[in-house]
């Protein structure tokens, strides 16, 4: 079975051009680095409340987990944009007529990604322990990175599966857009759940990135989450699993579909 | 004997439209074969289907000795397909694309890794291999895109409009590619073209499509010569239908068309007839104003099956995946 070098080959090509683009690894961070620098700071006056809370340090040290995952939820649902470039540029139809499997083409893509995501949340990691944010426990990053790997699989799985139906550069970006904003905001990564009005905190319960910032919280800052890490990581896990899974099949499905 | 290519009453429609109506072929193995068709002939519509990127609406066909629906995944593995768009990857240098397909088409690393250096010879682009292809000319990219299609060494080499939108020296170098890798491998090779010279260059064989039927299959040569061997192109000044109506009762005369105040002969003995047509325009009152004299070209081939000339506009206009 050669699904592991298939897998590989995209993999592989999908790092290529990301070592080539330099310019994109800045970009990319920007966004991240205005949350962290401008938000953190704006509201670090929240302080006494996200204490009531239960979480006793500064906002930043709060909501820097939460900038971790912002990062990793956009890079990877914009990472399956150059599905589109491929669907118009000829790769796609030369991997097609290749004998690799469609589903090794989605997998290979989705991990490239995710990597890339990884990489780029290391450099907000960066970042936050340059501007004073403190870990409880400095070795505590390669679980985070592998919570933020996992995470970001999940995320890739849905911008490639968009990519690979959509049917317009418009369609995808409206549908990438629609989803991308509300999957940071109803979540716990700027404020406790406990702050948000009921019916917000319930709807967060359903999305995956709340059960990650939770953990990535907890190990950042030692601080109990309120939800089991091990219950967060299998609820994660799952989501991940289904998301990979209805990837593979739509892009099978769905990538040479007669146009 | 299975052919390399067989089809059989392959048929694609979209919607109401019938993109390829019901055409049955065959290619031998080891020939090059080519589809010669003006832009939306059926031509890269037949390739997708060969190629396994489209789904006939009926028909079948058989590639390498693989049906090209039931058993997709085997005739990918013995085919290799170069788009008429190029799909080289800008990021990656040459090298690298060579190295991607490798990957793809699943050669073995050390093998690869010989029959690299090896295109990178065929193809001229040692010296480069390490450029990114963004810095490549449009001739290069084409080359590399070939020679990408030939690296798993397929059995079949699917070429969509290989030269189309190159300029007439690069064209020249790609059909010389082609050549050369032809006879270094020995693949069978199909390609399609609207460049008349270019399926007269390569091709053993041409096919003839128009309106996603086919219209006429033979060796380029044969096809010429059943024109005649001499073309006779005159100005008429005054009726040229009359004219041609005269000249095609001659003896040695193949076919005569006429278009406007030109008359087209194909004759046998041009030179030896010329007296005579002169003759006949004089008793009818024609006037001759000017006159040439040419061998066949596939251009008048192609005029005699399908009716019209090739409409000569550039690419064919990039057919939209869902309109992206």
């Amino acid at each position: 079975m050669s699904f592991g070098p298939d897998v590989y080959a995209i993999f592989w090509r999908e790092m290529k051009r990301y070592r080539k683009s330099k310019s994109g690894v800045l970009i990319r961070l920007i966004q991240p680095a205005v949350w962290i620098v401008v938000v953190g700071n704006t509201f670090s006056g929240t302080k006494p409340l996200i204490q009531a809370a239960g979480f006793d340090g500064e906002y930043i040290e709060f909501m820097a987990a939460g900038v971790i995952v912002l990062t990793a939820i956009f890079t990877s649902i914009f990472g399956g944009v150059n599905t589109l470039w491929d669907r118009r540029y000829g790769f796609m139809n030369k991997a097609l007529v290749s004998p690799i499997s469609r589903s090794s083409l989605a997998l290979g893509k989705m991990l490239a990604i995710s990597t890339v995501s990884v990489l780029q949340a290391s450099l907000i990691i960066g970042i936050s322990l340059a501007i004073g944010v403190q870990f409880s426990d400095y070795a505590m990053i390669i679980p985070i990175m592998a919570v933020v790997l996992l995470f970001s699989l999940g995320f890739s799985g849905i911008s490639v599966m968009v990519a690979a139906t959509a049917k317009s550069q418009e369609a995808f970006w409206g549908i990438i857009n629609f989803l991308g904003m509300p999957l940071f905001m109803i979540s716990p990564a700027l404020f406790p759940l406990e702050l948000l009005p009921e019916w917000l905190a319930t709807l967060a319960k359903f999305n995956p990135a709340t059960y990650t910032i939770l953990m990535v919280r907890e190990m950042m800052t030692g601080v109990p989450s309120g939800v089991p890490a091990a219950l967060s990581l299998g609820i994660l896990a799952a989501f991940v699993a289904a998301v990979v899974v209805v990837a593979g099949w739509t892009f099978t499905r769905d990538v040479n579909r007669p146009f | 004997m299975t052919g390399a290519i067989e089809a059989e009453s392959l048929s694609k429609s979209f919607g109401d439209t019938k993109s390829v109506d019901g055409i049955t072929f065959r290619v031998e193995e080891s020939e090059i074969y080519g589809f010669l068709g003006s832009n939306g002939a059926g031509k890269s519509t037949t390739m997708m289907m060969l190629t396994t990127l489209l789904r006939p609406t009926s028909g079948s066909a058989r590639v390498a000795g693989f049906d090209v629906v039931r058993e997709a995944a085997r005739v990918r593995s013995h085919i290799g397909f170069v788009q008429q768009e190029n799909a080289v990857d800008e990021y990656l240098t040459g090298r690298e694309n060579l190295v991607l397909q490798a990957r793809l088409s699943r050669v073995e690393r050390n093998e690869a890794k010989g029959r690299i250096d090896e295109l990178l010879d065929t193809i001229g682009l040692v010296d480069r291999q390490h450029d990114a292809t963004v810095t490549y000319s449009g001739g290069m990219k084409k080359r590399l895109d070939i020679a990408c299609g030939l690296l798993h060494r397929p059995s079949v080499l699917f070429l969509d409009e290989p030269t189309v939108g190159l300029d007439i020296q690069t064209r020249r170098r790609i059909w010389e590619s082609i050549r050369r890798m032809h006879r270094e491998h020995g693949m069978t090779v199909f390609l399609s073209t609207h460049y008349m010279e270019e399926a007269d260059e390569l091709c053993d064989r041409v096919c003839i499509i128009d309106e996603g039927r086919i219209r006429a299959v033979g060796r380029p040569g044969e096809m010429k010569g059943r024109m005649g061997r001499d073309v006779i192109t005159m100005e008429a000044g005054g009726s040229a239908r009359r004219l041609a109506d005269r000249i095609g009762a001659m003896q040695g005369v193949k076919s005569v068309d006429v278009r406007g105040d030109s008359v087209t002969a194909y004759v046998q003995d041009g030179a030896g007839m010329m007296p005579a047509i002169f003759g006949e325009a004089d008793s009818l009152g024609v006037t001759i104003r000017a006159v040439s004299m040419s061998k066949p070209s596939m251009d008048d081939v192609y005029i005699s099956y399908t009716g019209h000339q090739i409409r000569e506009q550039g690419p064919e206009p990039r057919r939209r995946r869902r309109g992206i």
